[in-house]
């Protein structure tokens, strides 16, 4: 259905222009041309009646003397003093003809329903008019003419065109200048919806609008550049609060994990290596967890920032693969593709990042099996990397749900640690890289894929951040 | 061509970095003030200076690149460390040879190390 609502403000400012000078040209039109008309009505009325008083006046001796034919010959000369009388009469007192007069090709004659000083209008086309005959204080009959209205009707016409040439002439002019006030407030208002909408996008909050006026739409911009004011304040605060938190967090993990590390290198007596053992894996999952909330915070406060630089993702894929493979003692990763020296642009630390994280699932999610397979793709615009494991697999519910924050695979027999942040913070990584991640079912277990653009597509303001 | 300065304002950091140092056979000198930086590496002559980044009252940063651009230090490499990961893009800028993430691997450390002293 059409609602106003849905119309743009742009359209509206037109739209509401438009209609209230037509509606007020068109009502001051209009009563100028009644006006008009009604004038002209009035005069005809009393320039026919004052006729008539003529032709009353010359026929009282006719009917005195009761000589119609005088009184034709007269009403005869009608024919050449007033043509837009198409009948005339004289009636007796009784009310019956005594004389008349037809305009050739008129109607014939009717009996006039008027009677004394009177007038009537057949619609707008005709006008009658009586007036009575009066001698020595006695009425002795009645003068009756019908007149045709032509020149009313020629007149309704041309002011009907003038006020319709008019009336086309207000619409352009109005149109033409809604087209100019909605294009300043529409210009303002599609500038702050553009801050608002990037903003949006990027997470950027220092952008502000220059105020311009004191208009309604400048109190809009003054409060949106109060909301960034604030919203860039909170940002501060909140970059603040995980600078120290990163460094409160990491500096006591930092000797926790030395410390057993040094102990398990020193410590050889069992079940005592057992247990360091045990200490350094927790450690080392508490210290990735760490990392990954830190990242997710980050992240949502825009201040995850990709340090871009050129460098080759063949020896990043087999450094990458060599850690993954020294950390896991079950499964084997086989590389597929044959290496190229492929360079690309990228952050080279966030790219491993995303790599171990998918090798480190594949393995997590594949107990029982021994196998994971990478594999590359180039086209003529990206690289696509693909890590397939032959285990456990995402249904397909769930393919889209996987790259949510605190996102866990239902359904699993298996326990499976991990707050389920990597492929969130996987998505947002690859994102920034411009490429799509995306996983998709196979015969047996699942492949995730990668891709990062070929050519440099960032902007300037992101290899400087 | 094995001694090595650690600054560090977090004490048991600091020890730690010293013994994993020392078992592997480098001499070690770890203070935790960065007041005394210039003094100790007067006295002591290190062949590598192992400077956290975020010190109590002063930035690592700055005074890496204070020392790489006096005549007496220029030539003594710096490898930065610090729980901030974001800082390893700071080394070029500030002239460190190198970066080290905490919480480190104790085989990552040694190698950073060893590629600049022996």
């Amino acid at each position: 259905m059409f609602k106003l609502r849905d119309i743009s403000i742009r359209n509206k400012l037109i739209l509401m222009q438009v209609f209230t000078s037509v509606v007020v040209f068109g009502i001051v039109f209009g009563v100028f041309i009644i006006t008009d008309v009604n004038s002209y009505k009035q005069r005809k009325v009393d320039s026919m009646i004052s006729l008539a008083q003529v032709i009353g006046t010359n026929s009282i001796s006719s009917i005195q003397f009761q000589d119609p034919e005088a009184a034709k010959k007269m009403l005869a000369d009608l024919h050449n003093v007033a043509p837009e009388i198409i009948h005339a009469g004289i009636t007796n007192k009784n009310g019956q003809a005594f004389a008349s007069y037809s305009k050739i090709k008129a109607d014939s004659f009717k009996i006039p329903v008027l009677k004394g000083k009177a007038f009537s209008f057949a619609g707008e086309q005709q006008l009658f008019v009586s007036n009575p005959i009066v001698s020595n204080n006695e009425i002795i009959g009645d003068v009756f003419l019908q007149v045709q209205l032509t020149e009313l009707q020629k007149i309704k016409h041309d002011k009907y065109g003038l006020a319709f040439v008019l009336l086309l002439v207000a619409l352009v002019f109005s149109f033409l200048i809604a087209l100019m006030v909605q294009s300043y407030i529409s210009k303002r208002l599609l500038k702050l919806v553009h801050a608002i909408k990037k903003v949006g996008k990027t997470g950027e909050y220092n952008k502000t609008l220059e105020e311009d006026g004191k208009d309604e739409i400048a109190t809009l911009i003054q409060a949106f550049n109060k909301l960034m004011e604030e919203i860039k304040e909170s940002q501060k605060k909140k970059d603040e609060f995980i600078g120290i938190a990163s460094h409160e967090l990491k500096t006591p993990l930092t000797s926790i994990k030395g410390y057993v590390e040094m102990l398990n290198v020193l410590e050889q007596e069992q079940p005592k290596k057992k247990f360091v053992e045990k200490t350094l894996n927790n450690v080392n999952k508490l210290e990735r967890l760490v990392k990954d909330l830190l990242d997710v915070s980050k992240i949502q406060s825009g201040q995850l920032k990709l340090d871009i630089k050129e460098f080759n993702i063949d020896e990043l894929l087999d450094e990458t693969i060599i850690a993954a493979q020294m950390v896991s003692g079950t499964h084997h990763i086989e590389r597929k593709d044959h290496p190229d020296n492929k360079m690309i642009f990228g952050d080279k630390q966030r790219i491993e990042q995303v790599l171990l994280n998918l090798l480190s699932n594949a393995i997590k999610y594949s107990p029982g099996e021994n196998k994971v397979v990478v594999d590359s793709e180039k086209t003529e615009k990206e690289l696509i990397i693909k890590i397939r494991d032959y285990g456990i697999g995402v249904p397909k519910e769930e393919q889209i749900n996987i790259f949510e924050r605190f996102y866990r695979t239902k359904g699993v027999s298996v326990h499976i640690s991990g707050f389920g942040l990597g492929l969130y913070i996987c998505r947002d990584i690859i994102n920034r890289h411009y490429g799509k991640i995306w996983v998709e079912s196979a015969d047996k277990g699942s492949i995730f894929y990668f891709s990062l653009p070929l050519k440099h597509s960032f902007t300037t303001q992101q290899t400087q951040a | 061509m094995n001694k090595i300065l650690v600054v560090d304002d977090d004490l048991d950091i600091l020890s730690l970095v010293q013994v994993i140092l020392s078992m592997n056979n480098f001499t070690v000198e770890a203070i935790s003030r960065w007041e005394d930086i210039s003094n100790k590496i007067a006295e002591f002559k290190p062949n590598l200076v192992l400077l956290d980044v975020m010190l109590g009252g002063a930035d690592g940063r700055d005074i890496c690149r204070n020392l790489q651009t006096q005549a007496a230090t220029k030539d003594i490499p710096v490898v930065l460390f610090s729980a901030n990961p974001e800082m390893g893009k700071y080394i070029k800028d500030c002239m460190a040879k190198d970066f080290v993430a905490k919480p480190f691997e104790m085989a990552q450390l040694l190698k950073t190390v060893r590629t600049y002293v022996n």
